[in-house]
């Protein structure tokens, strides 16, 4: 049997609240994708989508998500996204909209795609620094970034805490 | 063979290629319910419809357009039309549909095609003397 394709997408969790955002696992986005398609695209979306489809990385300081789902059936999940208004962790409803970057064949090319796109996120967030101290202060973090030697997502963690101290 | 004096144009050959013949599909239908006494109007019975298309399909499906062009009351039968792209959404939830307001039905579906003036005479009805 050939490759069995995948494809990632690639989203953003917006939060109004970023502290209720720490809030979030893998699994209450998972639940709440799957009852967003079931609800859209009714029993045969449900079904269809729900073969292969897992959440795959969930970043809950920055709120990137990757979504992994069977390549025939893609566009279904994709179109259900802007219909997400909350996600629900143990009994709390937190309101969020999820909007999708890329959408990438391999885990590998997101991740790629991701550092591309928060260097340009940082770019045009630099110009807006108040004072120099602060601009001293995201340097002096962003040059502290170092590759730490794991199995995988060494280059998560620099990404991630680059994105973290521009706040 | 006769000699050809001068330029001849080839005889201009066209051809069409429709994938597909007609816009919209055309389905008779009959509704056919547990107690022979119930009767739908027009209104109940597209909503039937576009809640067997919500069940199966979602919201999407619900807002597939399709009309009810003719319905007889009384024999409970009526011409549906849908977009050729909607037909297999359309047909597969009237085959799931199985219940009317707590009482069992089934949709059978007569006669589809894509031109309206097939679903005028049927071969079935035929009655040869």
């Amino acid at each position: 049997m050939v490759r069995q394709k995948s494809r990632y997408l690639l989203c953003e969790l917006n939060v109004s609240d970023r502290s209720r955002l720490l809030l979030l696992d893998d699994r209450a986005v998972r639940e709440a994708v799957r009852a967003t398609v079931a609800r859209i695209h009714g029993d045969y979306g449900a079904a269809l989508c729900s073969l292969r489809f897992s959440v795959k990385y969930l970043n809950a300081h920055t709120g990137i998500v990757f979504l992994r789902c069977p390549k025939n059936c893609y566009r279904l999940i994709w179109s259900a996204l802007p219909f997400i208004t909350s996600v629900e962790n143990q009994g709390q409803k937190v309101p969020c909209f999820l909007n999708c970057l890329h959408v990438g064949g391999t885990i590998r090319t997101c991740q790629k795609f991701l550092i591309r796109y928060n260097t340009q996120q940082l770019h045009r967030m630099l110009p807006q620094c108040k004072s120099e101290e602060e601009k001293l202060q995201v340097r002096k973090a962003i040059l502290n970034c170092s590759l730490i030697k794991r199995n995988e997502g060494g280059f998560e963690d620099e990404a991630e805490s680059g994105e973290d101290d521009e706040e | 063979m006769r000699a050809v004096g001068g330029e001849q144009e080839p005889a201009a050959f066209e051809r069409t290629v429709l994938r597909n013949a007609s816009p919209y599909h055309y389905l008779k239908v009959y509704l056919q319910l547990e107690s022979a006494t119930t009767r739908l109007c027009a209104v109940e019975l597209k909503q039937l419809i576009v809640s067997g298309l919500s069940s199966l399909f979602g919201e999407v499906g619900a807002a597939l357009p399709f009309d009810l062009l003719k319905y007889d009351e009384e024999a409970l039968t009526g011409i549906l039309r849908v977009h050729s792209r909607g037909l297999v959404k359309l047909w597969s939830s009237l085959t799931l549909l199985g219940s009317y307001q707590n009482e069992a039905c089934a949709f059978r579906v007569l006669q589809v095609s894509p031109f309206l003036l097939a679903l005028s005479g049927n071969s079935r009805d035929l009655q040869l003397d």
